[in-house]
């Protein structure tokens, strides 16, 4: 594990190092262009502060999206209607662009924590609910009829069975959608808000502080990164039995 | 207590390791047929089968033999004739030709599968824990009882499906091609602990119905083989098949009754 990181923190120093003695030597305006040292140089309280928001709106958005999306993946399963009636809208949701939403967000919601929260929600919902549907309906028909040789209910068929065979393809949708969530809260920050990583983003390029900008961009990476990793690691826990062969 | 009484005379009737089949029939099928919508997989078949009975259904691939045994499972519903269990209370058990382990579970969990679906919730007890112990020790896997099915080889998975097919503690086991999948060596290892479980007294299970397409394992292992037609499935000929278990193939009984069914395959080919 640690031998494996090793190269890509190595590769990762060069490559900072060179930066920073280009930047140096070819005398780059920092409006252009700053050095590391000067973006480390603004990594302060406040942005710790603005990452945490753009952090919990994000979060709060995935796991209320994920909860919702199993829910309605659930309701899909068991009653065929409402998937065929439901699906293609779901579809036709998904493929508006979330920048396009967001300002109606913002006008239902207001410039506070909901609005963003609301276009994670938005952004984070179908990758879950398209695999949910699939995951759930993967079990071997073989599989069902064991259970109907055994006698199980419908009920005791789904927690079972359905719901384990599901965890491989449930939490290959969230590590997409872990990261999608740090950008349906940006995006929603970017429209109006007073604070968040997506506001200091709008500010500093405003005022050409482009050292700001890039510390703003890299915390943004580092929020999705994050994310992205706890699920990882918590899908390694989880799911033993698989090699993550779904998708 | 009737469940006593006719225990006890299955028991009784296996003295000597032949089991000897009772006369009163505990399945009985007449003019059975199933269709997949224009297709008929079973043609008007009769068969019957009696208590402490090892019978095979032997036929080509894709005859109808499986849907036939699906069928008495109620897997499958017939479209004409009748399935007859004069004993409602006789349980079943289904084992199917691939193991269906479920891989997020233990040997042992997988074998308590069938008694946490009865049981309603997830309250398992301790007698069930050890019931379940008894069943890998059975199957001679006691030893693999927290092993998870990945770590498992095929022959040992299918074991483990036969323990969790007699974890309900089953008089008729329906068999479809259990160890169709395995390789031969595994596969003729496993036909005897099959009918070494099936004589022994250990668990309640009387009588075997088993679908295969191999004559040797057939005749091997069955006090009957039912020979079946090609699709829509028929009964061709009911061969009893006579001796104590286990068998070699070398025996002249056998051998003799092996020219006999190749010739009736052949003939129909």
């Amino acid at each position: 594990m640690i031998v494996r990181a090793l190269p890509p923190l190595a590769f990762g120093l060069a490559l900072i190092v060179a930066w920073q003695v280009l930047v140096v030597l070819a005398h780059i305006p920092e409006y252009l262009l700053p050095s590391p040292t000067a973006i480390f140089a603004t990594v302060d309280r406040s942005l710790v502060m603005q990452f945490g928001v753009t952090f919990a709106e994000a979060v709060i958005g995935f796991i209320i999206a994920s909860v919702l999306a199993f829910a309605i993946a659930t309701l899909f399963v068991r009653f065929h209607t409402l998937e065929e009636g439901l699906f293609p809208i779901a579809i036709a949701v998904k493929t508006t662009p979330i920048v396009a939403i967001a300002p109606l967000l913002v006008i239902w919601l207001g410039t506070g924590w909901w609005s963003k929260i609301a276009a994670a929600i938005l952004i984070c919902f179908f990758p879950v609910l398209v695999n949910t549907v699939k995951g759930l309906k993967a079990a071997d028909v073989e599989y069902r009829e064991l259970f109907e040789t055994l006698g199980a209910s419908s009920g005791q068929e789904f927690r079972k069975l359905r719901v384990p065979y599901c965890l491989p393809y449930l939490f290959s949708a969230l590590k997409i959608s872990s990261s999608l969530a740090v950008v349906g809260a940006i995006v929603g920050e970017f429209v109006g808000a007073t604070q968040g990583l997506g506001y200091l983003i709008i500010i500093s390029s405003a005022h050409l502080e482009t050292a700001t900008l890039f510390s703003a961009i890299i915390a943004a990476a580092f929020a999705g990164i994050a994310m992205f990793y706890a699920i990882g690691f918590a899908e390694r826990r989880l799911i033993f039995w698989s090699s993550g062969g779904a998708e | 207590m009737n469940a006593i009484v006719r225990d006890a005379s299955a028991r009784a009737e296996r003295l000597g390791g032949a089991p000897i089949a009772s006369p009163m029939p505990i399945l009985s099928i007449a003019e059975l047929s199933v269709r997949f919508g224009s297709i008929a997989a079973i043609e008007a078949l009769s068969l019957s089968i009696r208590r402490g009975e090892f019978v095979s259904l032997l036929g080509p691939s894709g005859c109808g033999k499986s849907t036939l045994l699906k069928a008495i499972a109620g897997l499958v519903q017939p479209s004409g004739g009748r399935i007859d269990r004069p004993y409602a209370d006789l349980r079943s058990s289904f084992m199917f030709q691939k193991p269906l382990l479920l891989p997020w579970r233990t040997a042992l969990g997988n074998v308590l599968l069938p008694v946490e679906i009865q049981r309603g919730g997830n309250a398992v007890d301790s007698s069930d824990q050890r019931n379940a112990e008894r069943m890998l020790d059975l199957v001679q896997l006691g030893d693999f009882a927290s092993a998870y099915p990945q770590q498992l080889s095929g022959g040992m998975q299918q074991r483990v499906a036969l323990a969790r097919a007699l974890m309900s503690d089953p008089d008729i086991l329906l068999l479809d091609e259990p160890f169709g999948a395995l390789d031969e060596l595994t596969r003729e290892v496993l036909n005897e602990e099959l009918i070494r479980i099936w004589q022994s007294r250990e668990t309640r299970l009387s009588t075997v119905l088993m679908v295969t397409h191999s004559i040797p394992e057939a005749v091997a292992m069955s006090d009957r083989v039912v020979v079946l037609s090609n699709r829509p499935a028929g009964l061709v000929e009911d061969i009893a098949v006579g001796g104590a278990r286990p068998r070699t193939l070398e025996e002249p009984g056998c051998a003799a009754v092996i020219r006999h069914i190749r010739e009736l395959v052949r003939r129909r080919a």
